[in-house]
């Protein structure tokens, strides 16, 4: 008897929802999603490049089982409205993101005799297979040196399932048959202009460290 | 890579209802319904007169208005012409002037309301083989709606999922504004909550199935080809299971307990056999069909290919090119493989793309692929050449800047 | 016997009682809209489904034009008792001069940057660079120039979604595929339950000035609080989120907490 209050009881209180009633006071204590980015040099992804942003931004977390290490992600008002990605030293066979390999549509993996329109098609797939993207248009795709390598500057416009148009802009080489990227992409009203120069500063500022 | 960081499955939605949905219910263990028994329950001009139905109308009507302010709409005078004609014709004389939206969703479906308005992905216009074989799902949707399906089964469903007294839908409607329906991830304007409508029972769809033969003969077209559209999809979705070593997909099936279609394409077989009349020239109008659409295949066929479901792309591109090979159906069998990318895939879809250039009708992008590939391969004159052929084909390319300095 | 049946009422009452919350966040400057403000409230963005035996929510077309019509109704009626001038818009193509696909792609601009408000500071996704600073969320020109064009002052923006069971709403916290961004899922988004945000924005910045959040929890079958496909339930709503509008930080301090 007493076992079967116990369980109804338990059985209650997985039932209150998990950032409701129970979360407690208002305020902005509670952030281990994001981590503050300063004026200062950064390195990001698995290390091997650094970068200076122009003002602060919010880094995210790395999540235990679905990133990769070469991949991060940045964002200033949050990922639904502006993002700053930056891929360092992706290798051959190495995938952008965590998909499962049941999965029907896929986002292909990166190889390393990729030409830069290989790069920007992979680049297409992960919008339209992985972030819904109903419409995608390729606005440029123009030679542009990058750490040093002749690089390329790809510039795209996406329309996603929220109707909601988002504008980006990548930049990236192919150096010693890895991949190294910086992409913002951002809503096509206010949000894109708002960052894209802090895009170029993050560009311009940009070092392999090995 | 974060992106939106959403996990979307579009096609998990979007197969709640409509035509695709159709595709999952199996007819099993009743009599096959006969095409002679089918009549139409709504002539022209027909307008509800119970309250709910009236309500019921009133909220497609607010649907309608935000599926027509949607960006995701092709906005086509010719397809759409096309469309109201075809649905007109095979869908009598209650159908004639419907309002048709064409919406940029590269999944097989097409929904029909009745209070006059169809929506059609691009994805079905993709699979289509002929003329026949469209007004076929058409036929069917017709079928759902000249037999009042719709009503009967959301008075169905009212019954078994309201517990409170909630009021009629007309009181509810009388204070009420359209609002808008976005930012619900794949709802894709209100066609999420439309779905909610679209539940049809194993009875239902074989009516349905009965019917789009009754009204393809009548109109012309043979018969057997409703059952071949089961088929190819059917096909395509064990072909994308088979490719990610998965059976397919179970989770679609909300109402049915046999796997296999096959007692349904019987049956519409069996039932094509009686409507056909001997003598008689049936037509599918499969050049009028591909000319038709023929300006949007490059961009059906981009829609799908980029979606990067290898097995499904494949066997639609085979199923397709049963009418005949030609340059858009090789480049895009080549970029099923390019994007595929596993062993050997690259050596593949290089000799996709050599395949496809020699066609007439080969795509500016072919040429790129192409020159790309050779370049690759050490052929640098080749290749160049073959890029600049793309550049000559296409000067205003985006990527130009980037092909002229690879040439240079 | 009696005895386990007080345990078992108690330990369900439990998460019932005062599980209503409603937050607020301003502009540190902000004030109250008051004396002669026009005001434009947008068509409410309303979504109300059922959860399916998978736990996902479908929406439901005749519940969710139910609850839009009755909070529409809820805010005419609320927004009849203050002062201002106030023009509820029912259709895209209602304002002269403004076309209805820039009234769409407004609103859904809001929609994403509605749904970033509400994840980034209520539902623990905090960012570190908008921490202590207020609301600083905008739409930017497009809306300065709905302003303009208008001459409205303020635009209001509403947002509420529910869902049910066939049981009544769920007890267990089910987490819609609309609930999951950034590799978390943010509770009470496209779950079960009730989450709504009702928003202001000053047309002559385009900046979201003041912005309040409702959510309440989970319920057990048989108990119906605030269910917006009723007129009361959507009445009910429509009070919480609009009817206590608090001045910004800044302003607050500036009055000494009166």
């Amino acid at each position: 008897m007493n076992r079967k209050i116990k369980l109804v009881i338990a059985a209650a209180a997985l039932a209150l929802p998990l950032g409701g009633c129970a979360s407690g006071a208002v305020g902005e204590g509670f952030s281990s999603h994001y981590a503050l980015i300063g004026v200062r040099s950064v390195n990001v992804g698995d290390g091997s490049m650094a970068v200076t942003p122009p003002r602060p931004w919010n880094r995210q977390r790395a999540r235990l089982f679905d990133d990769i290490r070469q991949v991060e992600d940045w964002t200033l008002n949050g990922p639904l409205l502006d993002g700053m990605s930056f891929v360092t030293g992706l290798r051959s066979g190495q995938y952008l993101i965590r998909q499962r390999r049941s999965e029907d549509r896929q986002v292909p993996k990166f190889r390393s005799d990729m030409t830069a329109p290989e790069v920007t098609a992979m680049l297409e797939s992960l919008y339209r297979v992985r972030g819904g993207a109903v419409d995608f248009r390729t606005l440029s795709l123009t030679p542009r040196p990058f750490l040093g390598a002749n690089g390329f500057q790809f510039d795209y416009e996406h329309l996603d399932t929220d109707e909601l148009w988002r504008r980006g802009r990548a930049v990236g080489a192919v150096i010693d048959g890895r991949l190294y990227l910086i992409l913002f992409d951002a809503a096509r009203s206010h949000y894109y202009q708002n960052a894209i120069g802090d895009f170029e500063a993050l560009v311009a500022s940009a070092r392999r460290r090995r | 890579m974060c992106m939106r960081c959403v996990e979307l499955n579009r096609r998990s939605l979007l197969v709640g209802g409509g035509a695709l949905a159709a595709a999952s219910i199996t007819g099993v263990a009743q009599a096959r319904i006969r095409p002679q028994d089918m009549v139409p329950l709504i002539g022209p001009g027909y307008r509800p007169t119970d309250a709910d139905e009236r309500g019921l109308w009133q909220l497609m009507d607010r649907v309608e208005e935000e599926i027509s302010g949607s960006s995701l709409l092709i906005k086509d005078p010719a397809i759409t012409a096309y469309l109201q004609q075809l649905i007109g014709t095979v869908g009598g004389p209650a159908a004639k002037d419907m309002r048709i939206y064409l919406a940029r969703v590269p999944d097989f479906n097409a929904m029909m309301f009745p209070s006059g308005f169809s929506v059609v992905f691009s994805g079905l216009l993709l699979r289509m083989r002929s003329e026949a074989q469209l007004a076929g799902v058409i036929a069917h949707e017709s079928g759902h709606f000249l037999r009042r399906h719709m009503i009967r089964s959301w008075r169905d469903t009212r019954r078994k999922s309201d517990i409170l007294a909630i009021g009629s839908m007309v009181a509810g409607v009388a204070g009420g504004a359209a609002g808008v329906n976005t930012g619900d991830l794949s709802q894709l304007a209100q066609l999420g909550t439309i779905l909610s409508l679209l539940r049809y029972s194993r009875q239902m769809e074989a009516e349905a199935d009965a019917m789009s033969v009754k009204l393809l003969a009548d109109n012309g077209y043979p018969a057997a080809e409703a059952a071949e559209v089961w088929e190819q999809l059917i096909g395509e979705m064990d072909a994308s299971a088979r490719y990610r070593r998965r059976r397919r997909e179970r989770r679609w099936d909300l109402f049915t307990t046999h796997p296999s279609p096959e007692s349904r394409t019987a049956d519409i077989k069996a039932s094509a056999a009686e409507v056909t009349v001997p003598g008689r020239t049936y037509n599918n109008h499969r050049q009028r069909y591909l000319a038709t659409i023929g300006p949007i295949r490059q961009m059906l066929l981009d829609d799908q290919v980029k979606l990067n479901d290898p097995g499904a792309s494949q066997f639609l591109i085979e199923t397709l090119a049963r009418d005949g090979w030609n340059g858009l159906l090789r480049f895009y069998e080549a970029e099923v493989w390019r994007l595929r990318n596993r062993a050997g895939d690259d050596a593949r879809a290089a000799q996709g793309y050599a395949v496809a250039v020699a066609y007439p009708d080969a795509p500016p992008e072919a040429w790129r692929w192409h020159g790309l590939s050779l370049i690759k391969q050490g052929r640098q004159s080749e290749g160049r050449a073959a890029l600049a052929r793309y550049l000559s084909l296409n000067p205003a390319a985006p990527d130009a800047p980037f092909i002229q300095q690879m040439i240079s | 016997m009696r005895k386990l049946g007080i345990a078992v009422a108690l330990a369900v009452s439990v998460p019932v009682a005062g599980c209503v919350q409603t937050r607020q966040l301003a502009d540190l400057q902000f004030t109250p809209p008051q004396g002669d403000y026009r005001l434009l409230v947008m068509r409410p963005d309303v979504s109300v489904g059922s959860v399916t035996t998978g736990g996902m929510v479908e929406p439901r077309a005749d519940w969710t034009d139910q609850a839009r019509a009755n909070l529409t109704t809820a805010i005419r009626a609320q927004q009849a008792e203050r002062g201002g001038q106030v023009q509820i818009l029912e259709r895209r193509d209602q304002l002269p001069g403004v076309s209805a696909d820039e009234i769409a792609e407004l609103e859904r601009l809001h929609s994403a940057v509605g749904r970033s408000i509400a994840l980034h500071k209520f539902m623990g996704a905090y960012l570190p660079t908008k921490r202590g600073r207020g609301l600083e969320y905008t739409l930017g020109q497009d809306a300065v120039e709905l302003g303009r064009r208008t001459g409205y002052d303020y635009a209001l923006f509403l947002y509420a979604e529910d869902s049910f069971a066939s049981t009544g709403r769920v007890a267990l916290q089910v987490l819609g595929i609309a609930g999951c961004f950034v590799g978390f899922c943010a509770p009470n988004i496209g779950g079960g339950g009730q989450f709504a945000y009702a928003s202001l924005v000053d047309l002559k910045t385009g900046e979201v000035v003041w912005f309040n959040v409702l959510q309440a929890g989970t319920q057990i079958a048989g108990v119906n609080m605030g269910d917006i496909r009723t007129p009361e339930g959507s009445a009910q709503l429509v009070d919480r989120l609009l009817n206590r509008m608090k001045p910004g930080r800044d302003v607050r301090r500036a009055a000494g907490n009166r």
